[in-house]
């Protein structure tokens, strides 16, 4: 089967993609379309650095075939990111040393984006649930459940994704 | 070899018709959390793919006693529509949230312990599965018979399986799962168990393990053990230590074979403990 026009949504924008059959969203992203945020650590659905949102779901890119996101939408961390500033999200997670080496933060970003849009205001445990599918090998997870929970405890705090 | 074709077939006819046409040079997957990894890393390579998302297999159906479980399924979806808090309790200790919204009720059947613990709440709830095949037509199988061991199962080469039909529960059943973490851990034992009770006496008993053997089971010489007698701390403790000597563990990096076999026991005494009070 030669490769194969997929076309989907992307943070709001109608994009499309050639791809040969069962590249991943990941791939596809990065490789294909300069998307460069979302990250790949284990290639195997451990680590949740590669999180996007598909249709409001987290999902992990990097065991996703591209073909099975045909006529969806998908948010990756430049879809919520503002042309100016920062997201609520990011902002708390700067403010509170939530990232070190960085390379988990925006899959972190999206499973938490994912989270306050389905439930405003999550308990810890409910935030450390959400958040264990996605490693962090050096904050110790404290600051980043203290991020999220900052921003769910701010008024409007939620709001500032654009491409919703 | 890179991959040269991903069918994505839009019904069941058509995923058993490209399964027959293609036969085992096509790999299945459902949501992909168990082959994508494998071929990611090219430890599997296989010429032809077949995904099942689209396949019309993506449901969950309460029907007269009980509830049908589209192969396809989300286990997401499972956790939330099933109605059946055993499966919901079991969904929530399968992995995290992005692979629970991809990984599937019947691809979770596949995955090699000690990943697979939906089957201890299917099992204890006497699950049956649902296959078919576009010559032989449908065949259902109890769960307890699909497992023949370590990653091996009952199916044919040009079978699918296509739903798990769980029956309501009756009586009490209880589902404990114990890893190194709060959540999102590999097990070191899964243990579910099922128990009707009349006048104080077990009626009918079944005690599903997981992550301590070659595929998830029930403990027959438990069971057996706990089925007529009163469920007091004697037969419950005759039992956990049947299910601990049923078990055939193994040594990884999460547990040790004995601690595995030793753990069986206590978490078996548990679950009866608390599905007795």
């Amino acid at each position: 089967m030669a490769s194969t026009i997929i076309t989907f949504t992307l943070n709001g924008r109608e994009t499309e993609v050639m791809v040969k059959p069962l590249t991943t969203l990941a791939k596809a992203l990065r490789e294909k379309l300069g998307f460069t945020a979302t990250k790949c650590g284990c290639y195997e659905g451990n680590c949740g650095s590669c999180t996007v949102i598909v249709n409001g779901e987290p999902v992990l890119s990097c065991i996703l075939p591209v073909e099975e996101v045909e006529g969806q939408n998908v948010l990756t961390l430049e879809g919520i990111t503002p042309a100016e500033g920062l997201h609520p999200l990011q902002q708390a997670f700067h403010e509170n040393f939530a990232t070190q080496c960085g390379f988990c933060t925006p899959g972190m970003l999206m499973i938490s984006k994912a989270l306050l849009d389905k439930n405003p205001h999550p308990t810890e445990n409910e935030i450390a649930e959400a958040l264990s599918g996605n490693l962090c090998r050096c904050t110790g997870y404290d600051p980043i459940i203290a991020a999220v929970q900052q921003v769910a405890a701010a008024p409007n705090g939620n709001q500032g994704g654009t491409h919703e | 070899m890179t991959t040269q074709a991903y069918f994505r077939p839009r019904s069941l006819v058509e995923a058993l018709g490209l399964l027959d046409e293609h036969g085992p040079a096509m790999l299945v997957m459902a949501g992909g959390t168990l082959a994508m990894p494998l071929i990611n890393k090219g430890v599997s390579r296989p010429e032809k793919v077949m995904g099942l998302r689209q396949a019309g297999l993506d449901y969950v159906r309460q029907v007269d006693g009980g509830v049908h479980i589209g192969a396809a399924t989300p286990l997401s979806k499972v956790r939330a529509d099933s109605g059946i808090p055993l499966l919901a309790e079991a969904v929530k200790n399968v992995a995290g949230w992005a692979v629970q919204n991809v990984g599937t009720a019947g691809g979770n059947l596949f995955a090699p312990p000690p990943a697979g613990d939906f089957a201890v709440a299917l099992l204890a709830l006497d699950a049956q599965v649902k296959i078919s095949s576009i010559r032989r037509g449908e065949r259902l199988v109890p769960l307890f018979e699909f497992f023949t061991g370590f990653l091996t199962n009952c199916l044919e080469p040009d079978e699918l399986v296509v739903e798990i039909q769980v029956p309501k529960p009756v009586g009490k059943s209880v589902l404990l799962k114990y890893g190194r973490l709060y959540t999102n851990t590999p097990a070191i034992v899964s243990v579910a168990v099922s128990l009707v009770t009349e006048n104080g006496r077990v009626r009918s008993a079944r005690v599903a393990l997981n992550a301590v053997g070659p595929h998830p089971f029930r403990s027959r010489q438990a069971e057996a053990a706990l089925t007529g007698s009163l469920l007091d701390a004697v037969a419950i403790e005759t039992a956990s230590k049947a299910a601990a000597a049923e078990c055939e563990p193994y040594t990884d990096p999460i547990a040790s074979a004995d601690y595995r076999r030793k753990m069986a026991g206590v978490f078996v005494q548990r679950a009866l403990t608390h599905a007795a009070n």
